[in-house]
């Protein structure tokens, strides 16, 4: 639907340095990456508020790269909601229509189903500054919503809210991508969210997109390793592969071997991933990769703990905190720990 | 009960610093409050001054608050100060916003350099820039008295002279008021469908009323005040300060000080009621 070729810009002492990617009709689209990594600048861009330097944009297949925001059909929500102080809730959310040239009380008739949906019926008449940051949000949303953009762009959106509004958001915006239809382009630093929304999503680190493709694939088989750190997986180890027989390669890591499914040849550094919970502890049921080692930590997180054990090198498991009892795990107890082969992906440094 | 026994002596402390809560005086606002009064003291001290000898003779303050000249150039000076400001309102608030908006760069600088020329030069190098520019044979006052527009002792004169002075006033006023407003709100104006004329009708203008308000006061205040800067192109028709040196030089102290009194009456109470009305401007985006 949208396609980045090759896009740069800079924006004072900040550049995006060459970014390509393709965010098609109907996706839920997250950019992450950490802080000052450049995501609101990509998402101001696809908006049309910034004009590249070098490279396309396309919408629909047409060149799109000059056209000013008010003709993208893209509707922007900022991480500050950005609502007009100076005009009350329903003016706030019928102002796009306004600006299209409806009369104002057309436009207030036109979105109050629209308040009603979001829950903000009964705030139409409140100025910005009177609401709380949920409500706050929830207008900029509606607002966004409309003007029936083809593109919805979020910065952020949850990041100021607190965790029961959180879901509450989280459930909105569900609703609105898979009933609505509606391609939504989402920034975020949160792998939780994306775990939850995403169906595709890409990676900025530095100004450069590093990965991009589908959420899952992204999550769990990243391109490299700083891609991999950024999506949060637990086990990242660095070695070389010693044999390969029909893809089934040995990677000495370490001083501890792995056995995984890769093309990589006998000689090639790889890094191996792998996620905390595809280390199994106890009984591994025929895993290609068994190994003892010693419990060194417990690290609780709610109703799971994290697990570090040492078998030559430290690999982190994760399980229910009610497993963690009941294998009486504490640093110091010998157990065995298993990966299957399938489970360890492996980044080649040469692709 | 278990803090006077001393058993726990935070608990003692915390019992007299409370006690001492009624007596504490923030002594930094104190001696700052005791050096303001000095300044606000100096200009009550000399409208003390004026109003007691104006007081003592009533009839005569009354006979010339009450004269048709007197009158009449108050007035005239309202106005064309209002005048004045209108035209800056008019011209100076594109400016003040391309100002706001553009990054800094060389010829940023020199504009700004430019606005600012007023405020520094003494106001008689003002007075002759006006002078040399719109007089009779001028660069501008000769085309433009070909189509009867006279600046030499007329209002339209004692109007560019008043814009001149005032402008930075107004500009860098509401150029503040521009810069507060956040682009990100411009930025969604924009994405919901208004162009930029639009946005700044009804987003940047309505969040920056209030400094577009005090900039026009701060600017008409400078503009009814100015007497150098306007001596020099329109002597006539008197302005009040025009007035003042004339009834000074030519009928001596006792009228001129009668005339200032009442303009010092008149200008306290028309700028503490439009400073009043200042609150009614504009709802403001607390975040900023």
């Amino acid at each position: 639907m949208i396609a980045f070729d090759r896009v740069s810009l800079t924006l004072g002492s900040f550049r995006l340095k060459d970014v390509s990617m393709t965010i098609g009709q109907g996706d839920y689209y997250f950019i992450v990456g950490p802080s000052g990594a450049g995501k609101t600048v990509l998402l101001e861009a696809i908006a049309g508020l910034h004009l590249p330097e070098h490279g396309r944009i396309l919408l629909r297949g047409e060149e799109i790269t000059a056209l000013p925001p008010e003709r993208r059909g893209v509707a922007l929500v900022y991480q500050d909601y950005s609502l007009f102080p100076h005009m009350t809730v329903a003016d706030n959310v019928s102002y796009g229509l306004r600006v299209r040239g409806m009369e104002r009380d057309a436009a207030r008739c036109e979105v109050a189903g629209l308040l009603e949906r979001f829950g903000l019926g009964h705030l139409a008449d409140r100025y910005p500054g009177t609401l709380s940051g949920g409500e706050q949000q929830r207008v900029a949303l509606t607002r966004a919503v409309a003007v029936k953009p083809d593109i919805l762009l979020l910065d952020e959106p949850l990041s100021a809210l607190d965790p029961i509004t959180q879901e509450r958001f989280i459930d909105d915006l569900r609703r609105l991508h898979r009933e609505d239809g509606l391609t939504i382009v989402q920034v975020s630093h949160s792998r939780r969210e994306t775990r939850l929304l995403a169906t595709r999503m890409a990676v900025l680190i530095d100004g450069r997109l590093v990965d991009e493709g589908r959420a899952d694939v992204v999550l769990n088989a990243p391109k490299s390793r700083e891609v991999a750190t950024f999506v949060g997986i637990e086990n990242i180890l660095d070695g070389t592969v010693t044999a390969n027989e029909d893809g089934y390669a040995v990677v000495d890591a370490g001083g501890r071997t792995f056995e995984a499914v890769t093309d990589a040849a006998a000689g090639e550094a790889v890094t191996l991933c792998i996620r905390a919970d595809d280390v199994v502890i106890g009984n591994g049921g025929g895993a290609r990769n068994t190994m003892a080692g010693t419990v060194v930590a417990v690290v609780e997180d709610g109703p799971v703990a994290g697990v570090k054990v040492d078998c030559g090198v430290e690999l982190t498991a994760v399980l229910t905190r009610r497993s963690v009892q009941d294998l009486s795990l504490a640093p110091g107890t010998r157990v065995t720990v298993a990966v299957r082969a399938a489970a360890v992906h492996v980044i080649r440094s040469l692709s | 009960m278990a803090t006077k026994t001393g058993t726990f002596s935070g608990d003692a402390e915390i019992v007299s610093w409370r006690g001492d809560r009624g007596r504490q005086v923030d002594r930094c606002i104190a001696w700052f409050s005791i050096m303001g009064a000095a300044i606000v003291g100096l200009t009550v001290l000399a409208i003390a001054n004026i109003a007691m000898a104006e007081l003592a003779d009533p009839a005569h303050l009354l006979e010339v608050a009450a004269s048709p000249v007197v009158i009449g150039s108050i007035l005239l000076t309202f106005l064309a100060g209002a005048n004045a400001v209108l035209l800056l309102v008019l011209f100076g608030t594109p400016l003040a916003y391309v100002l706001a908006r553009s990054r800094p760069s060389r010829l940023k600088g020199i504009v700004e350099s430019i606005v600012d020329l007023p405020l520094i030069l003494p106001h008689t190098v003002a007075g002759l820039l006006v002078y040399l520019l719109f007089m009779r044979r001028g660069w501008l006052g000769a085309p433009l008295a070909e189509i009867g527009l006279a600046f030499e002792d007329a209002y339209p004169g004692t109007v560019v002279a008043m814009l001149f002075v005032a402008s930075p006033f107004f500009i860098n006023t509401m150029r503040e008021g521009f810069e507060k407003v956040p682009v990100h709100l411009e930025n969604v104006a924009r994405t919901l469908g208004a162009g930029t004329f639009t946005t700044f009708r009804t987003v940047t203008l309505p969040l920056s009323l209030r400094h577009l308000y005090s900039g026009a006061i701060f600017a008409w205040g400078r503009a009814i005040g100015e007497f150098a800067g306007v001596v020099m192109i329109a002597y006539y028709p008197f302005i009040i300060s025009t007035l003042i040196y004339y009834t000074f030089t030519t009928e001596g102290i006792r009228v001129s000080r009668s005339i200032a009194f009442v303009v010092i009456l008149v200008s306290l109470a028309v700028f503490y009621l439009l400073r009043r009305m200042t609150r009614l401007m504009g709802r403001y985006d607390d975040r900023v």
